[in-house]
């Protein structure tokens, strides 16, 4: 009897409670937020767009290409040393071969959304923001537009291009779009950006656009699409994607986009300029990336440990040794550091140089190499970069002969610790290299650029960086200008843009220019800036720079009888290979989304 | 109070079993299909991993799958829908078919592909010196006009039969290829007359070897000679 008359009570105290509450449903959502609140003041407006600028796919310290990551937003995205660099040559590191050529998946239409949403509501507005309001917002609006196409367009080839809210309700033959072709994406991507260029003002705030940076990104963009239209029409993969024209440009219409590239270039001449705050030229390239309020950043991104945004570079870059936690995994090769020529690591004779310490080996080096490079025998926070890859009790003949020989036919001595001591000498140094695991260099040398050398060690931990991004700067500014001229026959700009570049470096200036010293200057100006993947890409050079591809490092030993250091050049000691397909200089549509949407059909050639 | 708990309970397990009285009613991967990608030039297509693939689209369907090729030239897949699928080999050192070909594919499905190989190894020898090897041959090209150009061309060496690209020990092939990068129509008679050495074999080993001819199609493919079995005495 219990039971039943609880039952009953609480039948009725639902159906009482159901019933009266429906009549009060009707009311506006206070969990979300409205148009009228976003819109009714440029704060609000303000805090919609840091979203979007929050989701831009800036590849950053913590942009990680492969099918595993992608554009990175909150905390605990540590792997920094996942990024391009080491899939390309400039490191080698984690992937175990062209791992990211297939990307991860991109497809940012959700992004795309929230700006198409701004650019159709700002004009509604125009009471409450007031018209130079409106307008600068929305040439923000076009370039972060830009922004997301660019990152699909370099990918994907021709994409669809959406530029309104697309209705959920819509009939499903309306929302199954068709690719548009590639050229109608960069031709669109260069619009935008001249929309950008038109509305927006001369200055902003630090990490938001204003008209430069739509030039500035153009520049960038409009040097893409040009090699696209040049060396795509020759070195491609067919297909019918490519027949219906969603991948690939006529080559005649390179020298336009060559050209939009180069207008947009100059439209920044006297409005940045190289950073050159300090005499030693070492030092001022080094601070080039740390210092705040450098004439030479035109758009950097932000982060914050208070946010949760921070990110881990200085923890990842280094080795342990120089840090309060984490390790290192990805290490500059050899050859990056020849590209400024050969070490001089060898006499004429063929045998190996004798040093009486490491650190002599950096004399006369390029300050821009030694700025973006950690050498054996430099320092860091109060300790020194002791790479040594083992001992030599004595050593006699070449170094080619010896780097000839099997492994177990050398006369090295070797140890799988720090602790293994060789007649009271330590055999490996505190950085390596060695092979018994991944955090310790294996090519004789560590990264430096952004590296934070004032932080003190015991903060050098994982999410603990905030030194921001630089994703465009004057430098690369001046190196796509530098290309596009080249490319244009305008030798002269060419040389003038390259030489400020090798002036600030500390390098010798050239006489003559050519497009591979062009090409030169940009991989050692650029490095692991994540601009070189793509630079690869655009020119239609990566299956011919990454068949087979290995790559090498720098090892040092200690001559125990000479009391000596030799160093010699040597396989990476990963010992990986690299080859790049001809299918991968376009990435396939993800699956998933030709799932939802055939229309997407037919993929690009070989997917 | 139990009383109730006990008829939820076994409403609860009343709804649960009833509700897997369906079963799905598609059948599993049940069709199989195999073949032979055969040369126009007699034999199968010697292939070797990450070459030849056959290439499926099933209608109706949007996602393509593919079966690789054996080393031999053959290939096999035995977990397949019952369907039509429209067919294609690709990824091959052969000139390319872009026509596809419908094949309904059901319980132990056959179908031979025939294609033209960009290069034909022949007069394939080989001669142990001591620990040295040496590979002597000609290449042919079926079809001159519009070949691309021919890359390089290199010995594969594997302690196992299976041995091609990506299955060979490098000291021994790679690292002894001899850049070509020229035009099969500019070269001579005497270019096409290939001797490839392998230094320092070790003694007293069996090796597998094989030569392969590399592209620069789409896909840098190679063709590739039969397999030869070399001892190497003690």
């Amino acid at each position: 009897m219990k039971i039943i008359n609880k039952l009953v009570i609480a039948i009725a105290v639902t159906v009482g409670v159901s019933v009266t509450s429906c009549q009060r449903l009707d009311i506006p959502p206070t969990n979300i937020v409205t148009p009228d609140i976003i819109y009714s003041s440029e704060a609000g407006v303000k805090s919609f767009l840091a979203t979007i600028y929050q989701n831009l796919p800036i590849e950053d310290f913590k942009f990680r290409p492969d099918a595993g990551g992608g554009i990175r937003t909150g905390s605990n995205d540590w792997e920094n040393f996942y990024n391009e660099a080491s899939c390309i040559g400039e490191e080698v590191g984690p992937f175990g071969g062209m791992d990211i050529a297939g990307g991860f998946g991109y497809w940012p239409y959700g992004d795309i959304r929230n700006v198409n949403t701004l650019i159709a509501e700002l004009p509604k507005h125009v009471s409450t923001l007031s018209q130079p309001t409106v307008d600068a917002l929305l040439g923000e609006a076009h370039f972060l537009r830009a922004y997301y196409y660019f990152a699909m367009a370099k990918r994907y080839g021709g994409i669809p291009i959406i530029t309104t809210p697309q209705d959920p309700a819509a009939p499903l033959s309306q929302l199954q779009v068709h690719r548009d072709k590639e050229q109608a994406t960069w031709d669109f991507i260069a619009t935008e950006l001249d929309l950008g260029y038109k509305m927006m003002p001369e200055t902003s705030d630090a990490g938001r656009a204003n008209k430069y940076v739509a030039a500035a990104l153009k520049s960038r963009a409009m040097l893409y699409a040009a090699c696209v239209a040049k060396y795509g029409s020759v070195n491609f993969v067919d297909g019918q994607a490519r027949s219906l024209g969603l991948v690939g440009i006529p080559a005649d219409q390179a020298s336009k986009y060559f050209q939009a590239a180069y207008d947009a270039a100059k439209l920044l001449d006297g409005k940045y300029s190289l950073y050159n705050a300090n005499s030693d030229k070492v030092q001022n390239y080094v601070d080039l990336f740390l210092k705040s309020g450098s004439p030479e950043n035109i758009f950097i991104k932000q982060y914050s440990i208070a946010n949760h945004t921070a990110h881990s570079w200085d923890a990842t870059m280094s080795p342990r040794y120089f840090t309060a936690n984490a390790l290192s995994r990805s290490y500059p090769t050899y050859d990056f550091v020849s590209l400024w020529g050969d070490l001089q690591v060898t006499n004429a004779d063929g045998t190996p140089k004798r040093f009486d310490n490491r650190a002599q080996l950096q004399q006369g080096l390029e300050p821009r190499l030694l700025a973006t490079v950690y050498f054996p025998g430099a320092t860091l926070r109060g300790l020194t970069f002791d790479m040594q890859r083992g001992i030599y009790p004595s050593f006699s003949g070449t170094a080619a002969a010896e780097v000839a020989k099997q492994p177990n036919s050398r006369s090295y001595i070797l140890a799988g610790d720090t602790k293994t001591l060789y007649n009271g000498k330590q055999v490996i140094g505190f950085t390596g290299p060695w092979t018994g695991g991944d955090e310790l260099t294996r090519t004789g040398f560590y990264v430096r650029k952004y590296v934070d050398y004032n932080k003190p060690q015991a903060a050098v931990d994982l999410n603990r960086s905030e030194q921001p991004w630089i994703d465009l700067r004057y430098g690369e500014i001046l190196l796509n200008r530098a290309e596009a001229a080249m490319e244009l026959g305008n030798t002269g700009d060419a040389l003038t843009s390259v030489n400020l570049i090798r002036t600030r470096a500390g390098a010798t200036p050239y006489a003559s220019i050519d497009l591979d010293k062009v090409r030169k200057e940009r991989r050692m100006e650029l490095a692991f800036e994540n601009q070189y993947y793509w630079d690869l890409k655009r020119w239609r050079t990566a299956d011919v720079v990454l068949d087979r591809a290995h790559f090498k490092g720098l090892m040092p030993y200690y001559v125990f009888n000479e009391n000596k250091y030799i160093f010699m050049v040597e396989p990476e000691l990963f010992n990986r290979e690299y080859t790049f397909q001809k299918q991968f200089y376009y990435e396939g549509i993800p699956g998933d989304q030709i799932g939802k949407n055939p229309n997407l059909l037919p993929n690009n050639p070989n997917y | 109070m139990k009383k109730l708990i006990n008829i939820i309970l076994a409403g609860v397990a009343i709804m649960a079993i009833s509700a897997c009285t369906k079963i799905d009613n598609y059948d599993g991967p049940n069709a199989s299909f195999q073949g032979n990608i055969i040369s126009s030039e007699g034999g199968n297509l010697l292939t070797s991993g990450g070459s030849v693939t056959i290439k499926l689209q099933q209608i109706g369907w949007t996602t393509p799958q593919t079966i690789p090729s054996k080393f031999d030239g053959t290939f096999e897949d035995s977990k397949l829908f019952q369907s039509n699928y429209k067919v294609i080999p690709t990824g091959g050192a052969f000139w390319p078919i872009y026509d596809t070909v419908v094949v309904k594919i059901g319980k132990d499905t056959r179908h031979d592909f025939t294609v033209t190989p960009y290069i034909v190894i022949k007069n394939f020898k080989t001669a142990l010196n001591g620990t040295t090897l040496t590979l002597t041959f000609n290449i042919v090209a079926p079809i001159a006009a519009g070949l691309p150009t021919i890359k390089d061309i290199q010995p594969y060496v594997n302690t196992t039969k299976l041995v091609g690209a990506g299955a060979s020990i490098r000291d021994f092939s790679d690292v002894n290829a001899i850049t070509i990068n020229k035009e099969y129509t500019d070269m001579s008679d005497a270019d096409k007359a290939i001797t490839l050495t392998i230094p320092n074999l070790i003694k007293g080993r069996t090796f597998f070897v094989r030569a392969g001819v590399r592209l620069s199609d789409s896909y840098n493919s190679s063709n590739f000679s039969e397999i030869i079995q070399v001892d190497v005495p003690k």
